[in-house]
């Protein structure tokens, strides 16, 4: 299946997570998200987990994390 | 909170019934509304305030995360005590993820438990549902409604399964809640191995929602709480404005606040317990004149509940983890043994010609004589799935050589095959000879099964003209079905199937 990481086409197996996808995009970046230094995004920009599971055509962007205001 | 009942809510219940009689009928072509804990007599329609707020907190994808409820626990129960109607749904994939909720016996226990101090009111199955068979899953569903609309079950399968469930208020305002579940597109079933799905039929769930139009009817509140992911849940809320809120889970997708999408709330609250969902609806004379949903960060909250917060900590003390698994004559120690090990776990649990191990991914340097299901899980903790792959001898050789070049030594344990990297004296790959268990060379005229670490499959850059395609199932839990099946472990001594020669010499093969 297919899945977008920054614009870039990646091609994965089929059943992959978001962490397998990036970690084939780029191992820095994966690393970097791993570290909670930055995060991965969906196309309308919801925060996805590393374990998020994915079916093919998605697009994911990552980006630096910016420490939010907590609530509760 | 103020209520006001309807004059309605007076009147004798034979009345009442026959009324709901006349109303109902819109939904005589859907399933019948099956008999539930959660459900009260026929009022649907009659016994409506003008005023109510509903409050909905949601999970999904806790993947055996449970140190959070304590948490969640104590806003629950501070929410119920200000009077307001609370409720607290899942949206699937509550298990797999945490060897002590997923190595319990029996599995999944922790989770319904707590659930059951928690209230759950309701849960659709994820994938993940499925990952321990369907006695646990029954189990389930037995004690708490369990909803999907996709899925059919031969007479007698899975008879607590409901395409639909309805929840009541304290004044009687119906919550009609439908479930779906994700299913692949290339077998049409959902992303759990197919042996545990055996028997069962699954629809694909948009067309699936179709039919629940006719919920609408049904009640005040029409609640979608679905495991297919954010993009199928934005696709959901534009083919059906019918749908007040879907729920949602699958894609592990932090939607913060919920988002309004052709007048349906979509949420969806990340994984792992790490937010709990809150929606609030507002109702005026039957229907939904206001609603939005949040995120509340769990790591943020400082109130816990003390007696979920002494429970937890018993399962987290699971004595299941010391639970033997195997005996072997000696010690398994060193890479080449426990490679070997876990490459011939994987090789038999599905059949495959060859698997590989990356050094990497072996976390311990020996496995004791005694063998526990804990020494399984510190010798391959990641929870990496298995992956396979149609290889060529050729695309073999680009794995390993990509590996080799790693480090410039020897990477990839192997099971099915031997192998030998050729190097010159600056490890520069010359050649990579592959054998048969006999020492015979590999032929190169056919494809291989080959299994692989997510991991290896992801992060090594070889070339292969399959993409492959997940097992659905971990290299922990193929290693610990090949202990439990008696492996002879006679096998992992002084064994060596990956060999470095810097010296160049003549080709074999």
């Amino acid at each position: 299946m297919q899945i977008k990481v920054n614009e870039q086409t990646i091609e994965i197996f089929a059943g992959a997570r978001v962490e397998d996808v990036l970690r084939k995009y780029s191992r820095s970046e994966w690393m970097l998200v791993r570290k909670k230094e930055k995060k991965v995004s969906d196309r309308y920009g919801h925060e996805v987990g590393l374990d998020g599971e994915l079916i093919g055509g998605e697009e994911l962007m990552t980006s630096a994390r910016v420490p939010e205001e907590p609530h509760s | 909170m103020k209520r006001i009942l309807s004059p309605c809510s007076m009147l004798p219940l034979a009345f009442l019934t026959l009324l709901a009689s006349l109303i109902l009928p819109s939904c005589a072509s859907l399933p019948p509304v099956p008999a539930g804990p959660a459900e009260t007599s026929a009022t649907t329609r009659s016994s409506l305030t003008t005023e109510s707020h509903i409050v909905i907190f949601h999970s999904n994808d806790i993947h055996g995360r449970i140190d959070a409820f304590a948490k969640v626990a104590a806003i629950l129960d501070a929410e119920r005590k200000s009077g307001a109607d609370v409720f607290y749904f899942s949206a699937g994939d509550n298990f797999t993820g945490d060897p002590v909720i997923d190595r319990y016996d029996p599995p999944g226990e922790p989770m319904l438990a707590l659930f059951g101090r928690l209230g759950l009111a309701v849960v659709c199955p994820g994938n993940h549902e499925f990952d321990y068979g369907m006695g646990p899953l029954r189990r389930f569903a037995s004690l708490f409604p369990m909803v999907s609309a996709n899925i059919e079950a031969p007479a007698g399968a899975f008879p607590e399964l409901r395409p639909w469930t309805v929840l009541k208020t304290k004044n009687g305002t119906a919550i009609v809640v439908f479930g779906l579940i994700q299913i692949e597109p290339g077998n049409g079933l959902p992303s759990t191995h197919p042996d545990k799905v055996k028997g069962l039929r699954f629809s694909e769930p948009l067309a699936k929602a179709r039919e629940m139009k006719g919920l609408r009817a049904s009640g005040q509140v029409l609640v979608a709480l679905t495991h297919i992911g954010y993009d199928q849940d934005l696709l959901l809320a534009r083919q059906m404005p019918e749908i007040d809120v879907i729920i949602g889970g699958h894609s592990h997708t932090r939607v913060d606040p919920a988002v309004n999408v052709n007048g349906v709330l979509v949420a969806q609250a990340g994984a792992g317990n790490q937010y709990l969902g809150r929606i609030d609806l507002r109702l005026r004379d039957g229907r939904v004149v206001e609603k939005q949903g949040r995120l509340i960060d769990l790591s943020q909250v400082r109130d816990e509940d003390a007696s979920i917060k002494s429970m937890i900590a018993k399962y987290r003390r699971n004595p299941a983890l010391a639970r033997v698994l195997a005996e072997a004559p000696r010690e398994i120690s060193g890479m080449n043994a426990l490679g070997s090990l876990m490459t011939d776990a994987i090789r038999q649990a599905h059949g495959l010609d060859i698997a590989f191990q990356n050094n990497g991914g072996i976390r311990i340097g020996r496995l004791p004589k005694v063998i526990t299901l804990r020494d399984a899980y510190m010798l391959d903790p990641f929870g990496n799935q298995v992956v396979e792959i149609a290889m060529t001898p050729a695309e073999i050789r680009s794995l390993i050589k990509a590996s080799f070049e790693k480090r410039g030594e020897i990477e990839l344990q192997v099971s099915g095959i031997t192998y030998v990297v050729r190097t010159d004296g600056t490890r520069q790959v010359r050649e990579i000879l592959l054998r048969r268990p006999d020492g015979s060379p590999l032929p190169e005229d056919r494809t291989y099964k080959v299994g692989l670490s997510s991991y290896i499959a992801s992060s090594y850059s070889f070339a292969h003209q399959d993409p492959g395609r997940s097992l659905q199932t971990s290299t922990v839990d193929d290693l610990i079905l090949y202990l439990e099946k008696g492996a002879d472990l006679e096998l992992y001594r002084d064994v060596v199937r990956a060999v470095w020669e810097k010296s160049p010499g003549p080709s074999e093969n």
